[in-house]
């Protein structure tokens, strides 16, 4: 339905101020098609995409997916791409084992502050934006490398490097703003997975690049400086791509929406404070800190790992360690994907319980890991527990779009940045010092792990229910729309700002499961009066 | 599951070829050869600059017949135990196969027996040798390639004798120019791009 067609209401639009300020009507019908917009694939009511084509670079929603993932990818290979170099860093800069370790450590702390930041950033200024900033602003960081002569040097610009992994919130906030919540599982799953497969590639392409720089007659103590000019060159082009092709939401960008008034502009100490007060933020933060986390720092100690406990060759055990993080391109969408499965079929309880499953699996073959002696047992419980764990991540943000509508932003970065929180931690307890062999290191982060996952019983939705327990049964406390319009106060209902929240809720009335099929509505022929 | 599979037989494989070589322990070797260096104890050199003058040869106190098997001999850099704390990558272990003590190869050279005079090697030290306290160490191999014995610069306790090695710092001032270039272009585009999106904006709204 268009203004044009005179429709009772239409010309009073914005007058009372509790009609919809947009110039079309939300249908009460979860997900119907919106026929009346020109993308190139079919799109709900707030204009996301509900159908995902990873072949596509059609504008605005599959071009926004390849342009976050890529970006996300790049910073992971510049995160990480010190790693499979190390032994030849170590030599040049003349580090210790404990330069190593505290390295390793600050890689992944510098975006603990920099995810919390960039999701409010998102939640202000668009994704677009965030990510060029981020990207284009690292970009010197990296280049950097060239600059390190000593230990204290070359942890600060790991840590200054390691800012540039907030992309992860910016790519999950951008894909999460282009699709609906029916797909958002598996389309938040590839991007992440792809993205963290850069963890992977860099192991194997970082080496590359230094042979082939050392074959063009470069003394290794310079080849590797030099290598570092590939991923801080990969930085300012995907930052120019984001610039030029990329868009903040399906209809446009944010500041033109703005200032058009199709998007209310929101105060940053609301939006944080709704994120803060949600118990299930901080669950997240634990639950992401025992997935990602282990990921990351499985990142930082594989190839040492494989190398000096089955006396591999350096080279042998970076491959190895590429395997782990090259799992994430099929492990972490396969997670989302799961996830939506489980949600067409039994809901937001569905999720709950795999994210539950595929974690706890995940811990339990990081403890096998730990535990084998023999290298073929070591390979195969190494990629059982990359698929376990991967995927975990996967489904971890089929849940978090739920959590918030209001907050999307701050609650994306509050759950990446308690991965990083969660990497560091697990490196500081069980990978620092001698106290624990690093195979015992690993078992014991695989039991932590298997504790920490416990806590997704307690995420409870009034209209969804938990692991355990059913909807609630208080009937203004069961609908999807009381949940996220309870993130405004009523003076801003009252000025229409929670218009996007009540889409929002209309369209994730699929996360009943089969009850949402039975849910009988029909389209109001008044405009629609909300919380009167 | 076919990549798994074929990883882990091509693993096995080299693991199985790998152990075919047998392993000789250090502490079952006597030392017979004597090795010289021309650093003087505590000399610092420079990486790519200095020079490195080697003299080995058998001790003439050995008596005749015991150097029948010795093949080769290898000259080895070697890093002293207070470079290797801390790093487990430079770590003494016995298993000569996995020791990890002498990373260097100064130079390799036939073993005659019948040449009773001493040989020697001058070796400009290479650019990538890191900074750290080393001695020089020599083996002889035998036809298999296994160790049979060895002399070194330094005593059994790898204490005295010892020198230092400056490496190169691998920086170079054109890689720090492309380096500044280079981020400066990053930054100035952002802004750039930024600022010329504002007045864009800005001049969309004024019409």
């Amino acid at each position: 339905m268009s203004t044009g067609e005179g429709s009772l209401g239409t010309s009073l639009h914005g007058v009372t101020g509790k009609e919809e300020v947009f110039a079309f009507s939300v249908d009460r019908t979860s997900c119907t098609t919106d026929h009346t917009t020109k993308f190139a694939l079919p799109v709900d009511s707030e204009h996301r995409a509900t159908v995902f084509k990873p072949f596509s670079f059609a504008k605005p929603h599959m071009r926004t997916f390849h342009l976050a993932w890529i970006s996300f990818f790049t910073c992971f290979i510049s995160t990480f791409a010190a790693a499979p170099l190390v032994p030849v860093i170590r030599d040049n800069l003349n580090l210790t084992e404990s330069d190593i370790g505290n390295a390793g450590v600050a890689s992944v702390s510098g975006s603990i502050l920099s995810r919390l930041v960039m999701g409010a950033v998102c939640d202000l200024i668009g994704a677009r934006y965030g990510t060029a900033f981020l990207i284009m602003l690292s970009a010197p960081t990296v280049f950097c490398m060239s600059f390190v002569s000593d230990a204290s040097g070359y942890i600060a610009v790991r840590f200054m490097i390691g800012f540039c992994l907030a992309t992860f919130v910016s790519c999950q906030y951008w894909t999460t703003i282009m699709f609906n919540g029916k797909i958002i599982g598996l389309v938040n799953g590839c991007a992440g997975g792809w993205g963290d497969m850069g963890g992977g590639v860099t192991q194997l392409l970082m080496p590359l690049v230094y042979h082939i720089i050392k074959l063009a007659g470069a003394t290794p103590f310079t080849a590797w400086r030099i290598a570092f000019f590939i991923p801080g060159c990969l930085h300012v082009v995907m930052g120019i791509l984001v610039l030029t092709l990329g868009q903040d939401l399906p209809d446009g960008n944010l500041s033109a929406l703005q200032k058009q008034g199709n998007v209310a502009k929101d105060k940053f100490s609301k939006v944080f404070w709704y994120a803060v007060k949600n118990y299930r933020t901080w669950v997240f933060f634990v639950l992401y800190g025992f997935s990602m986390g282990v990921e990351l720092t499985i990142n930082n100690v594989i190839t040492g790992y494989f190398y000096d406990r089955f006396n591999l060759k350096l080279h042998t055990a970076g491959v190895i360690a590429a395997s782990f993080g090259m799992a994430n391109f099929f492990a972490r969408p396969f997670g989302g994907y799961a996830s939506d499965l489980a949600a067409k079929k039994f809901g937001m309880r569905g999720r709950l319980w795999t994210l539950w499953i595929l974690q706890t699996l995940g811990g339990a073959f990081c403890i096998w890991l730990g535990r084998s002696s023999s290298l073929a047992i070591a390979i195969l419980s190494m990629m059982l527990f990359s698929i376990g764990t991967q995927a975990a991540c996967g489904a971890t943000f089929g849940i978090v779009p739920f959590v918030s509508r209001r907050s999307l932003g701050i609650l994306s970065g509050l759950t990446g940045a308690g991965g990083n929180f969660g990497s560091g931690l697990n490196q500081i307890i069980f990978f620092s010092g001698s106290r624990f062999s690093t195979a015992t290191g690993l078992s014991l982060m695989g039991v932590m792990a298997v504790i920490c996952t416990l806590p997704v019983a307690l995420i409870h939705f009034p209209q969804w229910g938990s692991m355990f327990l059913p909807a609630s049964k208080n009937p203004e406390k069961c609908s999807e729309e009381y949940y996220y319009t309870s993130e405004w106060t009523e003076e801003e209902k009252q000025r229409g700002l929670h218009e996007g929240s009540l889409k929002f809720a209309r369209n994730s009335v699929s996360e009943r499961g089969k009850r949402a099929v039975s849910t009988v509505t029909s389209p109001p022929a008044t405009p629609v009066l909300e919380n009167v | 599951m076919e990549p798994t599979r074929l990883l882990l037989v091509s693993t096995f494989l080299t693991f199985l070829v790998s152990s075919c070589y047998g392993s000789v322990l250090f502490s079952s070797l006597k030392s017979t050869l004597i090795v010289n260096a021309s650093p003087k104890p505590g000399q610092v050199l420079e990486a790519g600059v200095d020079k490195i003058t080697v003299t080995w040869g058998l001790n003439q106190s050995i008596p005749a017949g015991v150097d029948s098997t010795y093949k080769t001999i290898k000259v080895k850099l070697c890093y002293a135990p207070v470079s290797q704390v801390d790093r487990a990558w430079r770590k003494t272990v016995d298993d000569l196969h996995k020791d990890k003590t002498c990373q260097f190869n100064i130079v390799a050279r036939p073993y005659n027996s019948a040449n009773k005079t001493l040989q020697s090697f001058e070796w400009i030290v290479e650019r990538d040798v890191p900074t750290a306290t080393y001695f020089i160490r020599a083996y002889a191999y035998d036809s298999e390639g296994l160790e049979v014995t060895f002399g070194q610069t330094t005593d059994a306790k790898k204490a005295n004798n010892l020198f230092v090695i400056n490496a190169i710092t691998g920086r170079h001032l054109s890689l720090d120019i492309a380096s500044i270039c280079f981020s400066a272009f990053s930054v100035l585009a952002l802004f750039g791009f930024f600022f010329i999106e504002k007045r864009k904006a800005k001049g969309n709204q004024g019409k």
